[in-house]
């Protein structure tokens, strides 16, 4: 993360001739100059965009004020996932200096990787087809969702801190020693390509994230109450009540993060459905196997049955509350507050009924707690004080 | 004159504490028993569990932000909180099962029952030791063997254990029932908690620890005896009753001799 160390300036705004003249005094400056300080790369950079990309000065504020780094770590690009592949494989255009031509970059490119079991070209596409069908995508029933910015992008969870940590510590460890990487560099002759294959598949043996990193990365928008209330959700502290969450507090191994009740048994995190989708593993019918045994992967409750699993897990949050408020007022919800609605369609009348037993029994409890201490407190002090005074 | 160099002599040998403090050593003492052997071990039984089932209990509130020092070793530190709370609970239960037995089957636990039953006294001596508390009357009201306060407890806890019992074994095998039980449940036990541990910390602890004449405990919990005095001004019905009825002497006193070697004897000293 050195690149993101630098001295932080004053947001500053610069208009772009004063940019463009800035980039040529450079290329000049760095064409008579740099050329001289150029070091061997570690992987081949035939587009030669490391020419400038190289220097850790490079980068600007752009129009919003936001800081654009655009220095590349030549060690720590070779390190990353995709640091086999050259820069315009994802920037696509930039042929022009400056780069007038700057298209986001979409990770359905394909990039001119052949895919080993198929030998096609490679693209993320496989992946961004399943996660725009679930319940995270741009499209629902064939509609645009509204407020699309809320939705996350690839860049939302695979934050790029995606250098395998593995990666360093060849030779250090019994799974990366170097007798492992003989095995393999016995047919593989080039080792850079042994390592990089070996991180492939190691990564996927394991979640990268812990529970409650997973916890941290949902939440970052699912604890967002305007977020959440725009799409007609709850957020989800009715999770951090249950004891699922404290299981995941303490670290505990195998503790039920996000993940294992609702991304679909042999599936990846990109395919998780709405509760109503019969794949959903929260779906009514799926239930028994999502508590009890997950197709063998843990044993959570082993002896689950539908009872039990069609409970609810999550706390009642507030649209168990606004369910039972209409019910009581005998009305139909009057609001267009779509989380109105949504309470009035997915709370049914059992669940209103057992959240309302429970608020009484909170109620009760709380006014016990409050009558019997305080009155202990005062009886007590009473005594203390009658006590202190026929003592002296 | 050689007299009263006599008495200079002798007046800095005897003083009222050096008296006061032989006395109690050296005679033998007129004690009554209130908590028997059987009773003072199930009581002590009960502390340690409560204890334990408090601390590992509300373990699971705590805050997140207030676990991560733990880091990894948090796994650990849970699994045995999980099998302390449980281990404590069921010995907690056992113990209370004893007590019900103890109740129903001991003499010593017959008594204790009858002693324990609610009467029209406990409310009249409630309304009166609070006028008394409040200036109203000179005196407190006389108490039996168990005052107002102690019934109230006992009953607090009788029925406290009972919900904290049933609740905590229903948690224990919760996929045997409906989820909407185990939530009741883990409400209830959670509320009960907070009830149970304010209540001990309000009621019982100022009666045992911060009391005047107790502080800073009351060794009654491990002698099992008062004496004569306290018996006389806290629980005078009962005094009068033990005194004028032979078979109750029997049973309620002890003569103790709290040398070093009668304190050895009840437990107090090693």
């Amino acid at each position: 993360m050195t690149h993101y160390r630098r001295k932080s300036a004053k947001t500053k705004m610069l208009s772009s001739v004063f940019i463009h003249s800035v980039i040529y005094a450079v290329l000049c400056f760095f064409f008579f100059v740099g050329i001289g300080f150029a070091q061997s790369a570690a992987a081949p950079d035939e587009e030669n965009c490391l020419f400038c990309h190289r220097y850790p000065q490079m980068g600007r504020y752009d129009e919003t004020g936001k800081k654009r780094v655009l220095y590349i770590n030549e060690k720590m690009f070779a390190n990353s996932v995709h640091g086999n592949l050259r820069c315009k494989s994802c920037h696509v255009g930039l042929d022009t200096i400056p780069h007038t031509n700057i298209e986001k970059v979409d990770c359905s490119t394909k990039c001119h990787i052949a895919e080993p079991s198929t030998n096609k070209e490679f693209s993320h596409i496989n992946m961004i087809e399943k996660f725009e069908a679930s319940v995270h995508g741009q499209i629902i029933n064939g509609k645009a969702k509204p407020y699309p910015e809320d939705l996350p992008t690839c860049k939302y969870c695979h934050t790029n801190h995606m250098y395998n940590p593995f990666r360093s510590n060849w030779g250090k460890s019994e799974a990366l020693s170097k007798e492992t990487l003989a095995r393999c560099v016995g047919c593989h002759t080039r080792e850079q390509w042994a390592k990089r294959f070996y991180s492939h598949f190691t990564h996927r043996m394991r979640r990268r994230r812990s529970q409650a990193e997973i916890i941290t990365l949902c939440t970052s928008c699912h604890e967002n109450r305007e977020k959440m209330a725009r799409h007609g959700l709850e957020t989800i502290e009715t999770y951090k009540d249950t004891f699922h969450f404290t299981q995941v507090k303490y670290g505990v191994e195998n503790a039920p993060d996000c993940i294992d009740c609702h991304v679909p048994i042999n599936y990846s995190t990109h395919y998780i459905r709405p509760k109503t989708d019969p794949t959903s593993p929260v779906y009514i019918t799926n239930r028994v196997m999502t508590c009890s045994n997950q197709g063998g992967l843990k044993t959570c409750h082993p002896g689950a049955h539908a009872e039990f699993a069609r409970g609810r897990v999550h706390a009642y949050g507030f649209k168990a509350k606004i369910a039972a408020y209409n019910e009581k007022l005998k009305i139909p919800s009057q609001t267009k507050n779509l989380v109105a609605e949504r309470a009035q369609a997915e709370i049914e009348h059992k669940e209103i009924f057992h959240y309302n037993v429970l608020k009484i029994i909170r109620l009760f409890y709380k006014i016990l707690i409050a009558v019997v201490i305080g009155s202990m407190v005062i009886h007590q002090m009473l005594d203390y004080i009658r006590t202190k005074k026929r003592h002296h | 004159m050689e007299k009263e160099q006599e008495t200079k002599k002798k007046i800095p040998d005897v003083k009222i504490s050096d008296i006061s403090f032989k006395t109690e050593l050296d005679g033998d003492k007129l004690y009554f028993i209130r908590l028997n052997r059987s009773e003072r071990v199930q009581h002590l039984i009960f502390v340690i569990c409560f204890i334990i089932l408090v601390i590992t209990g509300f373990m699971t509130k705590i805050s997140k932000d207030m676990l991560g020092w733990l880091g990894t070793a948090g796994n650990i530190v849970f699994y045995y909180r999980s099998l302390l709370h449980r281990t404590a609970g069921v010995i907690m239960i056992l113990t209370s099962l004893y007590h019900i037995y103890y109740l129903a089957f001991k003499p010593a636990g017959r008594r204790l029952l009858f002693d324990m039953l609610p009467r029209i006294k406990d409310i009249t001596d409630m309304i009166s030791n609070i006028r008394y508390y409040l200036g109203l009357e000179d005196n407190p009201p006389e108490f039996d063997r168990f005052s107002y306060k102690h019934k109230l407890e006992y009953g607090a806890l009788f029925a406290g254990t009972t919900l904290m019992s049933v609740t905590g074994v229903l948690m224990w095998t919760e996929q045997d029932w409906s989820k909407f039980l185990i939530d009741i449940s883990t409400l209830v036990h959670g509320m009960e908690a907070i009830l149970a541990c304010l209540a001990i910390m309000v009621w019982h602890l100022y009666e045992v620890h911060l009391r005047p004449h107790k502080f800073p405990i009351d060794h009654m919990w491990l002698t099992g005896v008062i004496d004569e005095e306290e018996m006389k001004a806290e629980y005078p019905i009962h005094y009068k009753k033990i005194m004028n009825d032979p078979e109750l002497q029997k049973i309620y006193t002890e003569v103790r001799i709290l040398t070093d070697q009668g304190l050895k004897k009840i437990g107090f000293i090693k």
